[in-house]
């Protein structure tokens, strides 16, 4: 246990890992049972900020920069996987419809 | 005080989340995701976090949600219908995520708290701070950023290039 003084409440630390916790298997649920690929790639982004809410959480507790220095990285590279991740979806939506991605089983082995 | 904000932010982002994986609409989604991450900026700047809270708001909520926007105004509205062809896939996936949970649940009974650096908490988070990380001792690693953006623009366009050329 590991108490934060902020504004001059205790909050704990371990209750922003827990949120965090919460929010990355949502976003796992979303990855697993979710069928539109869009929706999968949304999933993801949650995933993303829910691992940035962990660096952040162990920046303040350890009083480091280097977690905010690491969670602005981590959002970099989520922006461009978005980017990269909805060209591929519209260039595969301008072939044929995708709303299920059970659909796009082509390459399978 | 800053309890209340943080159980008042925490509960806005859980049921954004719940709003994420369960709205039929793409567009619900993506709108739930936008409070889930207002919520964290919330939770950043108790964190004293105060250029992630700016960063989380203007390209997060700002830049990539829009991006996502455009995309289902793009495709039209797609709605999930019918079952999937997997069997059994809602309650495999409940058993995956109940024992990632579980993993995650153990291993934060186990976490070991270092002892703070003691920073002065008036520089922590600023804009200055940050600025003397990035371009001190991470300056490689912010530079190799720009070449990941680079690489992410070169491989949007070469995706989007064949239908340039049809015009």
């Amino acid at each position: 246990m590991s108490s934060l003084n902020i504004g001059g409440s205790q909050l704990d630390a371990s209750w922003f890992l827990l949120l965090s916790a919460v929010l990355f298997g949502l976003g796992a649920v979303g990855v697993l049972v979710r069928r539109n690929p869009l929706v999968i790639l949304i999933s993801i982004e949650l995933m993303l900020n829910a691992a940035n809410l962990t660096l952040v959480a162990f920046s303040r507790q350890l009083q480091n920069m280097e977690g905010q220095l690491f969670a602005l990285m981590s959002m970099t590279v989520a922006a461009a996987e978005a980017v990269v991740g909805l060209a591929i979806l519209v260039d595969i939506f301008r072939v044929r419809d995708a709303e299920d991605i059970d659909d796009l089983s082509e390459l399978r082995g | 005080m800053a309890i209340a904000v943080f159980f008042v932010a925490a509960a806005i982002a859980v049921l954004g989340g719940i709003g994420v994986i369960t709205f039929h609409q793409p567009i619900r989604s993506v709108l739930s995701l936008v409070l889930v991450m207002l919520a964290l900026s919330v939770i950043f700047l108790l964190l004293s976090a105060q250029f992630v809270f700016a960063v989380q708001i203007i390209v997060y909520a700002g830049a990539v949600m829009v991006l996502f926007l455009f995309v289902i105004t793009l495709l039209g509205p797609a709605r999930e219908l019918g079952r999937g062809r997997l069997r059994y896939q809602g309650s495999l996936s409940a058993v995956f995520v109940l024992v990632l949970l579980g993993l995650m649940w153990t291993m934060l009974q186990g976490v070991q708290y270092r002892q703070p650096d003691k920073a002065d908490l008036n520089f922590f988070g600023t804009v200055q701070a940050i600025a003397v990380g990035l371009f001190t001792t991470y300056l490689y690693p912010f530079e190799l950023t720009s070449i990941l953006l680079l690489v992410a623009a070169i491989g949007a366009i070469y995706l989007s290039r064949k239908h340039i050329d049809e015009l």
